[in-house]
């Protein structure tokens, strides 16, 4: 519930936009971001359907690596215990 | 202290193993706390305590809200969802949340999940006779959110039952607490996102507390830690920010101004810990109107104990879930008995889902 993701903003109609991480949409309240500090093309850092913060698109990539390697090692670890 | 070489100097996680296992006192045990799921998922299946020196002790704090979420709240949710007249919302891990009388899931009648809180505008549209009732709980990161779908503007039908928590303040209590006897802070990243890496400065400044804002990358993390030894060792405890892709110093001020828009701090309920002045946030008397409390006039209900659950002594960090005798037995996160048990933020869980990958059981 508390894990926050990355994703991108592809159009807004504020203060909800659209934002894609890893090929899904999702609708995105922007209402925790000024109207003048968003604009389409910019990262977020979503929480329960809500951007908390524009990031750059460095941060959003290093955030998803981390992400990608915390779940590949839950996967591992899983699977190797349901083995 | 100059962040910026050490990550120069340091840039990958066998390094800073290196510079951790190099600069750590070894005349002494030294506890860090984190109060972060996240941050717990990941030292706990990247295996970080087995690989850091045995005397630095990784404390996971209240860093669940599932776990701390009042039982009362959560027994008021059950009742409203058994209303004729009422659909009760809220994120899938509460629906599993045990409490002495069961849980939303297998007491409660009319309640739908939602992943975020503008679904719920669509629930309430369609049914225009219902009252909806949205049971709003978390820290800062979901209480930012709440608000700025408040902001939006929610169908008259639509009321919240708040059960929102405050993290800066719970560790302020944690930190006078000699018993558990904490020596730093990993301070959690996306709460300080929305009040700010500064909303931690009193722990070093006023309780001589190295305290860090990290990410949950396990080499921030990493990075974390070893800052904090560094300020042990040179006895110069600072707030430190490692996180700053993401947190900024001051926070996020509309976020903090929406959420006192429409809350204000109060004592709350933390399930096993007990009440804690101003540690969490209800409703301003102007928008009583939104409050689920009010509305259904809910009653106070008393805390029950679950029986053997030991899940108060592990958010404070006085005990580990291992040593809880129902751990992976009587309690699994298919049959969760306590509420650290469900959801994947809670310690038992995270150290049940570790521990069966590690035995291959
Ligand atoms: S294992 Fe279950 S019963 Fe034991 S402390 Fe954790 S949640 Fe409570």
């Amino acid at each position: 519930m508390c894990v926050g993701v990355p994703m991108k903003i592809t159009e807004i109609n504020y203060p909800m936009a659209v934002a894609e991480a890893k090929g899904v949409k999702r609708n995105v309240n922007l209402m925790l971001i000024p109207e003048d500090e968003i604009k389409v093309g910019d990262f977020v850092m979503v929480h329960v359907g809500s951007a908390i913060e524009v990031i750059s698109e460095k941060a959003a990539d290093e955030i998803w690596e981390a992400l990608d390697e915390v779940l590949a090692l839950m996967d591992e670890r899983e699977e190797s215990g349901n083995a | 202290m100059d962040i910026e070489k050490i990550i120069k100097a340091y840039d990958n996680p066998d390094k800073l193993i290196n510079l951790i296992k190099e600069i750590t006192p070894t005349d002494r045990k030294i506890k860090i706390m984190n109060v972060c799921g996240s941050h717990e998922h990941t030292i706990t299946f990247s295996g970080m305590r087995s690989i850091l020196p045995d005397n630095i002790e990784l404390i996971p704090g209240p860093g669940c809200p599932v776990c701390v979420c009042s039982e009362s709240d959560i027994i008021n949710a059950i009742n409203l969802s058994k209303r004729e007249d009422t659909i009760l919302v809220t994120y899938g891990d509460m629906l599993r949340v045990p409490t002495g009388i069961g849980s939303i899931r297998t007491e409660g009648k009319n309640y739908k999940m939602v992943s975020a809180p503008h679904e719920i505008t669509k629930i309430a549209q369609q049914n225009p006779d219902k009252n909806v009732v949205f049971f709003s709980i978390g820290f800062e990161t979901t209480t930012a959110p709440t608000a700025a779908f408040l902001e939006i503007g929610v169908p008259k039908n639509v009321t919240v039952l708040t059960s929102q928590k405050l993290t800066p303040e719970i560790m302020d209590i944690l930190v006078e607490d000699t018993e558990i006897g904490i020596d730093a802070f990993i301070a959690p990243g996306h709460v300080s996102a929305i009040v700010g890496a500064n909303a931690w400065k009193k722990f070093p400044e006023k309780h001589k507390i190295p305290t860090v804002v990290a990410g949950f990358e396990p080499e921030n993390l990493l990075l974390a830690i070893a800052v904090i030894i560094l300020q042990l060792v040179n006895k110069k405890p600072s707030l430190e920010n490692v996180y700053r892709g993401v947190v900024k110093n001051e926070g996020n001020r509309k976020a903090l101004e929406l959420i006192y828009k429409y809350f204000e701090k109060t004592d709350v309920n933390w399930r096993g810990i007990g009440y804690i002045p101003n540690s969490g946030l209800d409703f301003k008397e102007e928008f009583g109107i939104l409050d689920a409390r009010k509305r259904f006039e809910l009653p106070q209900i008393e805390e029950k104990k679950i029986r053997d659950c030991i899940c108060d002594k592990i958010i404070l960090g006085k005990a580990y879930p291992s040593e809880c005798k129902l751990f992976g037995k009587a309690c699994t996160p298919g049959n969760p008995k306590g509420p650290c048990m469900v959801s994947g933020e809670g310690a038992c869980n995270i150290w049940y889902r570790a521990r069966k990958s590690q035995q291959g059981v």
